[in-house]
């Protein structure tokens, strides 16, 4: 400790910059892990709290997927003697003007038995059951919701419903707390059948609410409750709900898991950077040190502890930097959330683990002490009598540079290997951790190369400078290997990524162009995947007899559970599809297949739902429907980019057979030869648009829906870039930083003879550029190797589809530039200090 | 050639140091001046403000005409780079570059053209006797060619002030002895202005002129009539 | 018990009878009040915290008589819950089958045997309340004879929110005069009868007043054109009825 004090700490304040860029990489590793996590958690517990609000004292919950199922399922379930009250509960997230609203329809008579509705005192006594049944437009809302609308008892709020532009009038306002406090207290009750009518829902409810009675316990309640209601329905307690975002959102951590990675990965070689030339710098002040007896453990304990002071400083402050990412990105799940379940929740404040935020600390620490840990190692080294002397520190050894290049040959080699056996995931993964691996340690031999390669052209361009910056590289391999190498990996990850999304996009859009042809598209909402609201199948009657409408598709699109996974059940007339958006076929026959999905006979599972889900063509599906359970074979393998989690395409008539629900998600018109698309659309809305809830969007609007969506899947990879861009500026930065202090004397002495200050500056703008160069020639080609890995991890863990590869040139090209500015805009504060400061300190330096 | 006057130096800090109180100087062209005096006694900062390396608290400087105080930091540059000379204790040589690009590096900082710089730099190396090591990098030479290459770089433009701080102070005696004629030889033949800042009594009766400074003052400004006691042999062509 | 009681009233002839036995007692009164059909006008005054009163009125129509009875029960007033109708079908060994109809979503929709002890509709009846149960689905004890009125114990033999109930029967015209309904709670409700009228021979209350004790709220109910052994159809008690309207 006094030894830390006495010397560690003066060292650390005068070049408290660098320190400062030294951490950089663990506050954005560190952060971007807290970050995503939290944002997670924070979803997540924002959900569970808003489900556990909903749920009162709810103890069970049937469910048969997001299609719901007939109302007389309840009677079947209220008449289980072990049920002690079951209500039904309908469930939905409107667009308000202020923001979602989540409605939830219930049957006022029973459900006070589950959920408490504390309503306001309010003077009229027109809070009255009667009243709120009676009248269909009856709306509870919370005070909150109420306090910032400016409603009160019988305001009027206007509402976009199956039925056409309504008004509804609010009947009460709830107090705050429990059940108004779902949400966020956007929460508005309304009766069950009203918001059967409204959304459109027939006579189907979303789920039936059960507490059991008094002494059931909750398997003996399953077990009869499923007796009751058969195999076709999930029963299960409310907060089994949130096990299944933990899954869905499982992808998303993994992704940002890698980005921790990679940039703890990259910020362990700044460090290890700073530390090497800290080490060197301080030889002589370590040579004094064991001139008056300090062990060669002591000596290496004081870099290993002040290693592991950066590193707790540095992520302390990536924690802070997490958390205010945190609340960027909850919105953002939150809305994935929305999407993928149709259910809401708000992500309040973040919650803060303190676990999570422990792990965090953990693993900055642990990074840059290890990082540390060959430079400590020298310094322990160094033998004071050498030290003492003035002279300069010894070249890296050759044998130590043999040893490393027959490593990375090795890695090199081994990672190749891998991939004759890549079926694996551990090989594949491996693989990849290889060839990395043998890039990093190839990388001070390639930059000394690369590096006498520049110095004849940056001697043209300007003889002096230019001979010096690429002198300066070739002279301390050791100080420039280490940014070289971050800016590659950074690099690296950046072509592979946007490599990544560039192969995804044209992907989605070959499939955008087959899948989405309809001239029109009818919808319950601006956006073609809101399933809020449905249309009744006999629209379609009504569309087919409008002139201009040559052929109307009928499509549901549900979400349901199979084998423990949500994922999208695509229903529709297959032989129609056959004809106008034939998608192209991974496996089976590409006629057979529709055939047999047309017949009923089999369904066809996007390319996604085979490898996310480990199935197998040919294998049979086990799908719960409320008649019971749909056995059906996958017949054909299609490419679709519907869904995230997967797609299962079945027929329509099938589906309406086994969920008894004929209902329309959205209607696909092509138009009849001859008609104006814009004509047609016109006379839609003008025949439908008054009584019916009712969007008719174009082919364009559609397209750019998808864009939009694509664009917000992607949402994270282009954080990632930024992040990794980052990265690579602030590893230039620290590099020219060290650079320049180490080289103090070399720029006095240039000075000295006669150097102007422009051509220091050159010199040390120049030596940037040139670290920008190498870094870019060997991270451009690393991303070769790293793309044909994050192609594999894509199809393999994240998409599940096959995507080609497709290396992004236009992403390189730009890359130049950005990354030769950045690395120039790197280089002024350093060259700046390069010319200023005295001229005679600089002489005398070290 | 070099006129100072009322020069002073302080260093500010926690307590202000004064290396150089008021101090008035003259040297003619042609003149070859040691300044000796204890360690701290103002000599190297004397010469730091010669040579432009930092400037003066008080007093004017004039080197050759130009008025030090009154330029800018290029300008200061400029003088330097036309005028002046520099010859260091520790040579100071760019390590990653060959004896001809460090004696090159001043010609190229003035943007000379490359024949004539890689004409001037032979000439250099073979007025140092280093002609056979033109390619050799620093670390491949002996401490007293080291010196040599250091002196080439200094002599590059034929300055016509040339400034050695301490020049055989890490070397040995014969070794210094060596460079010591060698700096004499190029003042003679080039007629350089020369100061040489040194501990080393040799070095400093070999000059006609010595100035012994003490705590910021000269205290002692002694001329002599033949001052070649030390460097009796003739030097080479 | 007589569930019918609550709405109807009691109205009893007074007869000589052996007295000591209380489910004679109570048979006596489920004769003296049998009628083939019933209707009236009810006016409904809910007196909750703060005094609050909210009036409603409904028509009240019965066809046949304990455990075979039927019954359709219709609001008028106020006018946002006018047409909102109820129909009630009573069994003989069982909780009664409901069915609500709301006119403004057009649809009807069962009263779950779960949802028979909330509350009637802002009312301090509860759905239950409203059936009318043959003295078979009960047991009787007698407890105390207090003059005027013997006070009597009925518990429910199945299918009741309620643990058991305390009734008083006058002694002269076999007329229940008050009830004490007990859940397992303790005391839910008290239910008084006044205002007694003779009416084609059926003592009535013409006042009905039930107090929610865990509340401190009361309901007043007062019968208005009442009319008994009307000629009635089967028809018009039917779910498709209750859809018609009257």
């Amino acid at each position: 400790m006094m030894l830390w004090s006495l010397i560690s700490w003066p060292y650390a304040r005068k070049h408290l910059l660098r320190w400062m860029l030294t951490m950089a990489g663990i506050v954005l590793g560190v952060g971007v892990f807290v970050g995503m996590h939290t944002a997670n958690r924070s979803v997540l517990s924002a959900f569970q709290e808003t489900i556990d609000r909903i749920a009162g004292s709810t103890q069970l919950q049937v469910t048969a997927g997001e299609p719901g199922f007939d109302e007389d399922i309840l009677e079947k379930v209220q008449n289980v003697p072990e049920v002690r009250a079951a209500a039904p509960v309908i469930e939905a997230t409107v667009a308000t003007g202020s923001g979602n609203l989540l409605i939830l329809g219930v049957d006022m008579l029973g459900d006070r038995s589950l959920r408490n509705y504390d309503l306001e005192d309010t003077d009229a006594s027109i809070d009255d059951p009667l009243v709120f049944l009676a009248q269909a437009d009856s709306l509870l809302v919370t005070k909150t919701f109420a306090e910032k609308s400016g409603l009160r008892v019988n305001s009027r709020v206007p509402m976009r419903t199956m039925q056409g532009d309504l008004t509804f009038t609010v009947r009460g306002i709830m107090k705050p707390g429990g059940l108004a406090s779902a949400f966020g207290g956007d929460l508005a009750i309304m009766d069950i059948y009203a918001a059967q009518k409204f959304l459109g829902r027939g006579r189907k409810f979303d789920r039936i609410d059960v507490a059991l009675a008094d002494g059931v316990s909750l398997d003996e309640g399953i077990a009869k409750l499923r007796a009751a209601v058969g195999s076709g329905y999930e029963i299960a307690p409310p907060s089994s709900r949130g096990e299944q975002f933990e899954q869905t959102s499982r992808i998303y951590s993994l992704a940002s898991n890698i980005t921790s990675v990679f940039a703890l990965f990259i910020g362990m070689f700044i460090i290890y950077n700073t530390f090497a030339i800290a080490v060197t710098q301080r030889r002589s002040e370590i040579g004094i040190l064991r001139a008056l007896g300090a062990t060669r453990s002591q000596i290496r304990a004081l870099f290993l502890g002040e290693s592991a002071v950066a590193g707790l400083i540095g992520s302390t402050v990536g924690v802070l930097f997490g958390i205010v990412l945190a609340r960027a990105m909850a919105g953002y799940i939150g809305g994935m959330l929305t999407e993928v379940y149709g259910v809401a929740q708000r992500a309040g404040d973040v919650a803060l683990d303190p676990l999570l935020i422990g792990g965090a600390l953990a693993m900055g620490i642990a990074t840059s002490v290890v990082a540390a840990v060959i430079p400590s190692r020298a310094a322990a080294a160094v033998d004071p009598v050498k030290a003492l002397q003035k002279g300069r520190d010894q070249a890296v050894s050759e044998r130590e540079n043999r040893l490393r290049q027959w490593t990375a040959t090795l890695c090199a080699v081994a990672s190749a290997v891998t991939l004759a056996f890549n079926r694996t995931p551990l090989v594949f993964y491996a693989g990849f951790v290889l060839s990395v691996v043998a890039a990093v340690l190839l990388t001070p031999a390639l930059t000394l190369w690369l590096a006498r390669l520049l110095r004849p052209l940056l001697q043209w361009a300007r003889p002096v400078e230019g001979t010096l910056a690429a002198d300066s590289l070739i002279q301390g391999p050791k100080r420039t290997s280490g940014t070289v190498a971050a800016l590659m990996l950074s690099l690296a990850l950046v072509i592979s990524l946007s490599g990544l999304a560039r192969s995804s996009y044209e992907a989605i859009s070959d499939w955008t162009r087959i899948a989405l042809n309809p001239d029109l598209f009818v919808t319950t909402a601006q956006s073609v995947s809101a399933r809020t609201f449905v249309f009744p199948a006999s629209l379609g009657d009504g569309l087919r007899k409008i002139q201009g409408v040559g052929e109307v598709q009928s499509v549901r699109s549900v979400r349901v559970n199979v084998k423990g996974s949500p994922v999208m059940l695509l229903a529709l007339d297959i032989a129609s599809m056959e004809q106008h958006a034939k998608l192209p076929s991974v496996q089976g026959d590409p006629h057979e297949m529709y055939r047999l999905t047309a017949k009923g006979e089999g369904l066809m599972a996007s390319e996604n739902y085979m490898r996310l889900h480990g199935a197998k063509f040919g294998e049979v599906l086990d799908i719960p429907a409320p008649s019971g359970r749909l056995h059906l074979p996958i017949v054909g393998v299609v490419r679709d980019f519907s869904d995230q989690q997967g797609t299962l395409i079945i027929s329509r008539a099938a589906y309406v057979r086994t969920w008894n629900d004929d209902s329309v998600n959205v209607f696909r018109i092509y138009v009849a030869p001859g008609a104006q698309e814009a004509a047609v659309r016109q006379r839609i809305i003008d025949t439908f648009g008054k009584t019916q809830r009712l969007f008719v969007l174009t082919n364009g609007d559609v397209r750019r829906f998808i864009r939009r969506l694509t664009d917000q899947w992607f949402g994270l990879t282009y954080v990632q870039i930024a992040v990794a861009v980052l990265i690579a500026v602030l590893g230039v930065v620290n590099a020219l930083t060290v650079s320049i202090t180490d080289r103090r004397r070399e720029l006095g002495v240039l000075q000295a003879v006669g150097a102007l200050r422009q051509q220091v500056r050159h010199t040390v703008w120049m030596e940037a550029i040139a670290i920008g160069v190498i870094g870019l020639v060997l991270g451009l080609s690393l991303g070769v190797v790293t793309l044909y890995y994050a192609v594999g991890m894509a199809r393999r863990d994240f998409m599940g589809t096959e995507i080609g590869y497709s290396y992004p040139f236009d992403t390189a090209l730009v890359l130049v530039p950005v990354i030769l500015f950045a690395a120039f805009l790197a280089a002024i504060a350093p060259g700046e200090a390069a010319v200023k400061g005295s001229l005679v300190e600089a002489l005398e330096y070290e | 050639m070099i006129h100072l006057r009322g020069i002073s130096k302080r260093f500010e800090g926690k307590r202000t140091v004064t290396a150089l109180e008021r101090l008035d100087l003259d040297i003619a062209r042609g003149e070859m001046v040691s300044i000796v005096g204890p360690s701290g006694s103002g000599k190297s900062t004397l010469l730091n403000l010669i040579g432009g390396l930092d400037r003066a608290t008080e007093g004017e400087i004039e080197l050759d005409g130009a008025t030090l105080s009154r330029l800018s930091d290029d300008e200061l540059t400029r003088v330097r780079r036309d005028k002046l000379g520099f010859i260091f204790q520790f040579f100071n040589l760019l390590p990653t570059l060959t004896c001809v690009e460090n004696v090159a590096l001043p010609l190229h900082l003035r943007g000379w053209p490359r024949a004539k710089i890689e004409a001037r730099t032979k000439e250099l190396l073979n007025l140092v006797q280093l002609g056979h090591r033109l390619d050799h990098q620093p670390d491949e030479l002996s401490g007293g060619e080291r010196q040599r290459v250091a002196i080439a770089r200094a002599l590059s433009v034929y300055p016509p002030i040339l400034l050695a701080d301490e020049p055989t102070g890490n070397l040995d005696t014969a070794t210094g002895v060596e460079i010591l004629k060698l700096i004499h030889d190029v003042h003679e033949r080039l007629g350089a202005t020369v100061l040489i800042v040194t501990h080393d009594a040799n070095v400093a009766e070999s000059c006609e002129r010595t100035l012994r400074i003490r705590d910021g003052r000269i205290v002692e400004d002694i001329r002599r009539e033949s001052a070649r006691s030390s460097t009796e042999e003739p030097t080479r062509a | 018990m007589n569930r019918r009681a609550v709405i109807t009233g009691l109205a009893l002839l007074a007869v000589p009878c052996l007295a000591q036995d209380p489910r004679q007692i109570m048979e006596e009164v489920q004769r003296r009040q049998r009628s083939d059909s019933q209707h009236y006008e009810g006016t409904l005054e809910v007196i909750g915290g703060g005094n609050r009163i909210a009036t409603k009125r409904w028509m009240y129509d019965r066809l046949g008589s304990f455990g075979a009875s039927k019954a359709i029960l219709r609001f008028v007033a106020p006018p946002e819950v006018k047409g909102v109708g109820l129909l009630i079908v009573n069994h003989a060994d069982k909780a009664s089958d409901q069915w609500m109809w709301r006119p403004n979503i057009g649809r009807e929709q069962r009263i779950a045997f779960q949802d028979r002890s909330t509350r009637f509709f802002g009312t301090d009846f509860s759905f239950e309340d409203l059936e009318e149960r043959d003295v078979a689905q009960y047991d009787f004890k007698l407890l105390s004879d207090e003059g005027a009125a013997w006070k009597l114990e009925s518990t429910p033999r199945k299918s009741s929110q309620y643990t058991h109930s305390y009734l008083w029967v006058k002694k002269d015209n076999y007329t229940v005069t008050r009830l004490e309904l007990f859940t397992k709670k303790g005391l839910m409700r008290t239910i008084d009868y006044r205002d007694f009228e003779l009416n084609k021979g059926v003592w009535t209350a013409r006042t009905t007043e039930i107090n929610d004790v865990t509340r401190n709220s009361r309901t007043i109910l007062k019968f208005d054109k009442l009319e008994y052994n009307s000629p009635m159809k089967d028809a018009d008690f039917t779910i498709d009825a209750l859809r018609r309207g009257v």
